[in-house]
């Protein structure tokens, strides 16, 4: 399981927990499941899916960065919106 | 009974406007909530952000960007002062106001030339009073201030920075502590000073590298300094409003109790009197 959050400037736009998550960094998809190595990628613009038992969720994003460290993954961006 | 109907219009008078304080101070109440609400909200993004740089940061690598230059002297200096486009709020916009001019004294006295930038009405107001150059002014910003006003208001400040036009960038705003205390502060938002590193560094895999990521992250820390100082300072303001509001409304009720009081006992004397004419006419009679 991951500890998954998607913050912009203004609110917390996602926190929960996500079996993946799929998001779009600068150079081309990223997919990340649990036990992922620490990684710090630039976003590029697209969509961020958030893969739970419960179902998907999806955000758009444009630029800012993506955190995994110890199965916590933070989606961290300027301009964020709920899909 | 000319000095009963006078007070009685006192009495009216001020029950009127403690009805309008009374409100005023529900209005900033609720708005406050809100505010505080946002001051939170901004503050995962901003631990985010500073966390990631402190551990992306290291000295060899910040000679390399510009935001983190150094300056030896400071030619010329930007402040931006925050103030509120409306009054009635006690003391917050003198305070913010005097902060400034403090700020400003100081840089000129340390000889760098510094150009002024005012957001909100009263502190556009005032400047003008004194006949002081500004650079820009805005007073368009609403209660509700988003990260897209924050760029506008930083992106030209940052650009001339990097050109070198500017050595520094002040902000002038309210730090928001708590409902009560909101004390005004000014924090140099450039050059970067980079934040510190709580723990342990990790080890993360980079993508593309720790610069390219810096380059972008660095910008976007600076422009939420200033989102964070618009958020605080709104909350500042609300906060403000609602005290002189409420202390007004306090005040209000004192005056009341103290009119009423002379009204009744003015009521009572005129009934004395009466009574005392009465009598001494009935006796005169007999």
């Amino acid at each position: 399981m991951l500890n998954v959050s998607v913050v912009s400037p203004e609110r917390t736009l996602f926190e929960g927990q996500a079996e993946s998550v799929v998001a779009p960094a600068f150079d081309g998809e990223v997919g990340i499941l649990s036990h992922h190595a620490p990684m710090l990628t630039l976003l590029g613009s697209g969509r961020v899916r958030v893969r739970s038992a419960g179902g998907e969720q999806q955000f758009t994003v444009a630029g800012g960065f993506l955190e995994v460290a110890d199965d916590r993954v933070r989606v961290v961006t300027e301009r964020a919106e709920t899909v | 009974m000319a000095k009963g109907r006078e007070l009685k219009g006192r009495i009216k008078s001020v029950e009127n406007t403690r009805k309008i304080t009374r409100t005023m101070e529900m209005v900033a109440t609720s708005k406050l909530k809100r505010a505080t609400d946002r001051v939170m909200a901004a503050r995962p993004y901003a631990t985010a952000i500073a966390e990631t740089i402190a551990n992306l940061y290291s000295p060899e690598l910040a000679e390399r960007f510009p935001l983190l230059r150094q300056p030896a002297t400071i030619r010329r200096a930007a402040v931006l002062v925050l103030t509120s486009n409306r009054g009635l709020a006690g003391a917050f916009n003198a305070n913010l106001i005097k902060e400034a001019r403090a700020t400003i004294a100081k840089l000129e006295r340390e000889g760098s030339e510094v150009e002024l930038h005012v957001v909100g009405r009263k502190g556009v107001g005032f400047f003008r009073y004194v006949g002081r150059a500004v650079a820009t002014t805005r007073t368009d910003l609403g209660d509700r201030p988003s990260a897209t006003d924050a760029s506008s208001l930083v992106d030209g400040l940052m650009d001339g920075f990097i050109r070198g036009q500017l050595d520094a960038v002040y902000v002038i705003s309210s730090r928001f502590q708590s409902v009560l205390s909101t004390p005004p502060a000014s924090e140099r938002i450039l050059p970067v000073a980079a934040p510190e590193v709580k723990g342990a560094r990790r080890d993360y895999l980079l993508f593309p590298s720790a610069e390219e990521l810096l380059t972008q992250l660095l910008p976007a820390y600076v422009r939420n300094a200033v989102y964070r100082a618009l958020v605080e300072n709104e909350a500042g303001f609300q906060a403000a409003q609602r005290n002189a509001m409420k202390n007004a409304t306090d005040n209000a009720g004192e005056i009341l109790t103290n009119l009423r009081r002379t009204y009744n006992r003015a009521r009572q004397a005129q009934i004395t009197q009466e009574i005392a004419e009465i009598v001494g006419g009935a006796a005169a009679l007999e």
